[in-house]
């Protein structure tokens, strides 16, 4: 702490910086609440009961306790498949992503690399120009994507904003360490792998979140191009599919539908749709402490700025 | 080596300007290989589908395809524009985007850096990962809190009446003036911790020692923000805020039709949304329509990040491109 | 640590293809083509299949659905007698036209598809098999329309691609015992209370419902206040607060206007958003709100609000059409509260009636319409994807068969129903409750609910083709309150109470099979969805009014500018085309 440094320094600033700590912590204290209050809530609702639920009014606690929305959401069937691609589709998106995330982004915080601007905008465009569903769809057809696992990973290898992001952070890293490696004899690859990367854990564990919660959550695409390869669900489309089930009845046409289906369901949507949100959070909630430290607690890397 | 290293040190603000010569393309040959990898990867999936952008100069259907249907040259931005429903739209998604960039980015710098001054780790650590989390619930979900506390019993007007600010419950999702500003709050609630994630990493990498010469030139906890975490982070400020300038048109889908009603749909109506009024219903698929909605978002963003970097590039700030 | 990150990815990716390798065994015999040979057949002579013999097809259907598990039990039986084991997928975050277009975009067909509101594209690309030649094949398939209902569904070509699967009675005779459409409904404790009433009008309904507010003011525990009345106003639903005006008239729901019969054979299409009942229904909505006795909260409220509010029972009155809110409402009701010391909302009398409420007295009213709504808009249809169609349609024509169809809604007798001594079926309340958990229906209940069905009387000539049409059951499943308020006004079914007369259909009836598909590509598209966005923002601000004479005036300022008139004239053409083919069918009038 730097307050320890001097004596003059500490007589100066205790009670400025007394008041800004009581000030600074309440407002965390208050933030944290806020913030925490609609994930309480939905736990609340989780756990309790379908019915009771629809008449609204819970809010930390449930009123009628129930396990019945987990076990709609965990007895749904092709959870386990869809689990289980989930898992597979995160981790290979994730490092295959940030593979090829880190090397654009080297490329782009070189300097001296001839196409910067050029290459730069080139990316760029592509996160503001999309050419809509139905061509990126006949596209990935006559790739012989669609119907495969690899329509989750490949068509998103590069993503502009992750890309800008971590040049940014390479940009910031002094150019001695790069210049005195080259002197040594290493190539780019070796100052990539060697020199660069290792100081960049924070920014590529951030991006590293980023993609994975990407394809956590990712369901879009699972409906697309595996709708009917049930293989190759995803644990979120699954989730998805138990919601809209429940969330949508009756939805017939415009003013006047005449449905007349036998078993509309008298399911209640928001305790399942609560419970599938736990279900979706609490992985991430546990994988989160290993990805935290690294851009919580900070690294103490001497030198690394100029 | 070293001399023209300072040399293209020295012309660093001019441009990136490194002289395009056969010797210096010869000793970063293997930059320009992967180069080309990642151009001829993005081709292929970003920039080929672009051609879906024909769609919006036909009368694209279904069963005559790209090759097949008719054109009609501007007609459908003729439709888009001719209507004050459009450019009704157009504000509301630019003002609602605006706000919220302005004020997450904010809140998200300001929560990031308050956050790095607790000193207590598991504090810390805990606060930040509360915080993040309200990012994983769906906007429906959001969206039902927030309407249930600003109905006419919820605890907002509860407040109020109770303190005789209020004689009778106010409409608050009912009012015009008061959309936009529960977008925004919501969007605040939702996302800070989200989005300060990306400037607590920026901050990990702040030398220590910068702090404590700070402390010995006899900076306070307020300077110390000041003078040294906030230009350190400045790089990703800039990047963060270029592009997400190009994403104001974007701003907004799913929050502002949850929310949204009759009575306040002339400010609550966002582009995405008029696209699926008009393109996207019953028998009616207009991907026409939908897709020149499209080009004339990629457009604005394009000029406004352009604009963005040329200040950014006047200033001296990190840029874009 | 390189090393770990390999091994990690070496294995993510063995794990992915064996995967792969393992599903493309599976997936071979699941598309094998060939119709399968029942294996045996059983002491009836009727065909059982092996469970190598059935063949698995997919279907689509573009609208929200419950997926049952693999290993269903009826589902199992089925395919034991039909030979085809049908897997349902259904509409997720989509609507039907994305979705369509994006399953036609992707190439990956399932056997079976009902589009909804995306079935015209896939006829377009030429996905769908013609009916046509099967239909004479299929006895069972033919027996669902007369021949001059399958030519409302033949498209330009001539043949016919789909079939509308519901609300079709079996030898056209109506049991139907509920009102599934549009009324005001009121809950039976305010009729109870003021001595079972004759309602008529909007004034005598909100004076009941006032008066009981007065009276009670508040729900048993003494807390909750009572609310008369709310209206839904989200989305595309906010036609229960705009469309009663064409039901008070008189008119029965064609949904996007009124077609004005006094002289029979010139049917004249009539806007029912400017009438003179409009205003007045609107004026008297102003009033109760100045009154206090509509939901603060109605104008912002979402779906999810609404049902929750009538989910506590506090609210006494409200216009919607049956299927939209009362099936929600069947679980919280049937709950024992705690707040009602252990007593159930339903047994309190918090059940909904409808009322066939008109402008004046003693008019006619057509909230309920007999006979089925023929809505040939949409339907099942088998793709050209399917490796064997004929076997498709085979399935098809099986589901309609008696034994299965019992299978299909009321399940394994014995198990889920039982067989009285007179032949007639009913379910113990056990059962009753069975067949509403979700558990339950995922593993045991498959009804196929896209695919042909019947409603009426079954083939026996005693029992309902569905339960919810079993007089015996539809009595045993209501509250007492309830039965009381039905023998009060001699009413046998929800139809009863409205009390409208059945006077027939007219041929271009429903026409919102119509509107529902306009497209923007006509200026009577664009003036009708410019409509909706102006009554949208006015409607609820006029109910909400200080002022309702002048805002009243700005409404229908703004309503001009979206240019009815053209909407109205394509309404007026299609009205007459309708009417003309009908002539040409036979159709005297």
């Amino acid at each position: 702490m730097a307050i320890s440094t001097g004596k003059p320094i500490k007589r100066k600033m205790a009670p400025e910086d007394l008041i800004f700590t009581i000030f600074n912590t309440l407002f965390m204290v208050l933030f944290a609440v806020v913030t925490l209050y609609p994930v309480l809530n939905t736990l609340a609702y989780s756990f309790n009961d379908g019915s009771d639920a629809v008449r609204g009014g819970i809010h930390l606690l449930p009123r009628v306790f129930s396990l019945k929305s987990y076990k709609t959401v965990l007895h749904k069937e092709g959870i386990l498949t869809g689990a289980k691609i989930t898992v597979l589709r995160t981790i290979i998106g994730t490092l295959a992503s940030l593979a090829a995330n880190a090397l654009l982004s080297f490329i782009l915080s070189r300097k001296k690399f001839l196409f910067k601007s050029g290459l730069s905008l080139f990316w760029i465009i592509t996160m503001y120009a999309n050419g809509g569903l139905i061509p990126t769809m006949v596209l990935f057809r006559s790739l012989h994507l669609t119907g495969t696992f690899w329509v989750y990973v490949i068509p998103g290898l590069v993503s502009a904003f992750n890309v800008m992001v971590m040049r940014t952070y390479m940009a910031g890293i002094p150019d001695s360490l790069e210049e005195s490696a080259q002197l040594e004899g290493a190539g780019y690859m070796t100052v990539f792998l060697r020199i660069i990367s290792p100081l960049c854990k924070p920014v590529y564990a951030t991006i590293a979140l980023f993609v994975a919660v990407y394809h956590w959550n990712s369901w879009f695409d699972a409906m697309l191009y595996n709708r009917m390869n049930t293989q190759y669900t995803t644990l979120q489309y699954e989730l998805m599919k138990l919601l809209d089930s429940v969330a949508n009845q009756g939805q017939g046409g415009g003013g006047a539908a005449s449905h007349t289906r036998e078993s509309v369901a008298t399911v209640v949507p928001i305790t399942v749709r609560s419970a599938a949100t736990i279900v979706t959070i609490a992985p991430i909630i546990c994988l989160y402490p290993f990805l935290q430290r690294y851009f919580v607690t900070g690294l103490t890397i001497g030198g690394v700025k100029e | 080596m070293s001399l023209s290293s300072t040399s293209s040190r020295r012309k660093k603000k001019a441009s990136n300007g490194v002289e395009f010569t056969a010797k210096e393309f010869k000793r970063q040959w293997i930059l320009v290989v992967i180069a080309v990898l990642y151009v001829i990867y993005g081709v292929i999936f970003n920039y080929l589908p672009l051609a879906g952008w024909i769609m919006a100069f036909q009368n694209y259907k279904y069963k005559t395809g790209i090759f097949g249907s008719k054109f009609v040259g501007l007609d459908k931005f003729k439709f888009l524009f001719s209507d004050d429903k459009f450019l009704q739209v157009i504000r509301n998604t630019f003002c609602m985007g605006a706000l919220i960039l302005i004020f997450s980015t904010v809140m998200a710098i300001a929560f990031a850096i308050l956050l790095n001054e607790i000193k207590n780790i598991m504090g810390k650590k805990l606060v930040q990962t509360i915080s993040y989390l309200p990012h994983f619930l769906s906007w429906i979900v959001v969206c039902g809190i927030v309407s249930d506390t600003l109905s006419s019993t919820g605890i907002i007007n509860e407040l109020l009446t109770k303190f005789g600010i209020l004689d009778k419950p106010f409409l608050f999702l009912g009012s015009k003036p008061a959309f936009w500003p529960i977008v925004v709050i919501t969007n605040l609630w939702k996302e800070t911790g989200w989005n300060a994630i990306i400037y607590l990493a920026a901050i990990t990498s702040i030398d220590p020692a910068l702090y404590e010469s700070a402390s010995i030139d006899g900076a306070g906890r307020f300077q110390k923000m000041w003078y040294v975490t906030l230009p350190s982070i400045r790089p990703t400020i800039m990047i963060l805020l270029l592009m997400n300038i190009g994403n104001v048109l974007n701003a907004g889908f799913e929050l502002q039709y949850i929310l949204g009603n009759g009575l306040v749909q002339s400010v609550s109506r966002t582009i995405d949304i008029y696209v699926l009024d008009w393109a996207i219903n019953g028998r009616n698929m207009d991907f026409s329509l939908g897709t020149a909605a499209g080009i004339f978002k990629t457009a604005v963003s394009l000029v406004l990040i352009v604009g963005g970097n040329m200040i950014a590039k006047k200033t001296g700030d990190e840029r874009l491109f | 640590m390189k090393k770990k990150l390999f091994a990690v990815v070496m294995a993510s990716m063995m794990a992915v293809s064996a995967l792969a390798a393992c599903t493309d065994k599976n997936g071979t015999d699941t598309t094998a083509g060939t119709a399968a040979a029942p294996d045996t057949t059983n002491a009836e002579g009727e065909a059982v299949y092996s469970q190598e013999a059935i063949l698995d097809m997919k279907m689509f259907a573009a609208m929200a659905g419950t997926e049952i598990n693999s290993g269903n039990k009826i589902q199992e039986l089925i395919a034991e007698k039909t030979g085809v084991r049908l897997k349902e997928t259904w509409l997720t975050g989509q609507q039907a036209g994305e979705a369509i277009g994006a399953i036609i975009a992707s190439g990956e067909l399932p056997d079976l598809i009902d589009g909804g509101d995306g079935s015209v594209t896939l006829w377009e690309n030429d996905l769908l098999v013609a009916w046509d030649p099967y239909l004479d094949m299929y006895p069972n398939l033919k027996e669902m329309y007369t021949d001059e209902e399958w030519d409302k569904f033949r498209m330009e070509d001539g043949h016919i691609y789909w079939a509308n699967v519901f609300g079709n009675h079996y030898k056209g005779i109506d049991t139907s015992t509920g009102h599934n459409g549009e009324a005001f409904w009121i809950q039976v404790r305010v009729l109870e209370d003021a001595g079972y009433p004759q309602v008529q009008t909007l004034d005598e309904y909100f004076e009941l419902l006032d008066n009981y507010v007065e009276k009670y003011k508040t729900m048993p525990d003494g807390e909750t206040p009572l609310i008369a009345y709310t209206a839904l106003t989200d989305g595309w639903k906010y036609f229960c607060l705009e469309n009663p005006p064409m039901f008070l008239d008189g008119y029965p729901n064609d949904g996007c206007c009124i077609v004005n019969v006094d002289d029979p054979a010139n049917p004249v299409v009539v806007d029912y958003n400017t009438t003179d009942t409009a205003k007045k229904y609107f004026q008297k909505l102003n009033e109760e709100w100045k009154k206090g006795s509509i939901n603060p909260d109605f104008a912002t409220q979402s779906y999810d609000d609404y049902i929750s509010m009538l989910s506590t029972g506090r609210v006494l009155g409200l216009c919607d059409q049956y299927w939209d809110f009362a099936y929600s409402l069947m679980g919280p009701f049937a709950q024992n509260l705690d707040s009602l010391d252990g007593g159930r909302l339903d047994e309190l009398g918090c059940d909904y009636v409808p009322l066939g409420l008109t402008i004046e007295a003693g008019m006619e009213n057509q909230w309920h319409s007999y006979g089925d709504e023929l809505n040939q808009s949409s339907g099942v249809a088998v793709t050209t994807s399917c490796p064997d169609p004929n076997l498709a349609f085979k399935f098809l024509s099986d589901v309609l068969e008696q034994d299965v169809h019992d299978l299909r809604f009321w399940g394994i007798e014995g198990e889920d129903y039982l067989v009285g001594d007179d032949g007639l079926y009913y379910r113990t309340e056990e059962m009753r409750q069975l067949w509403k958990d979700d558990d339950y229906k995922a593993n045991h209940i498959c009804s196929y609910s896209y695919c042909p069905q019947w409603l009426g009387i079954s083939r026996d000539g005693k029992n309902a083709m569905m339960p919810s049409e079993q007089t015996s059951e539809f009595y045993a499943g209501l509250a007492e309150p309830l039965a009381k308020c039905f023998q009060a006004y001699g009413a046998a079914t929800y139809a009863d109470m409205i009390g409208s007369p059945d006077c027939g259909q007219y041929p271009w009836y429903p026409l919102w099979s119509w509107s529902n598909n306009l497209s923007n590509d006509t200026d009577g598209g664009i003036a009708w969805q410019k409509m909706g966005e102006v009554k949208h923002e006015w409607l609820p601000k006029i109910v909400m009014s200080n002022n309702f004479e002048s805002d009243w005036n700005s409404y229908l300022a703004a309503y001009a500018e979206c240019k009815p008139e053209d909407f109205l004239a394509e309404a007026q053409a299609e009205v007459d085309a309708r009417l003309a083919t009908a002539r040409e069918n036979g159709y005297e009038g």
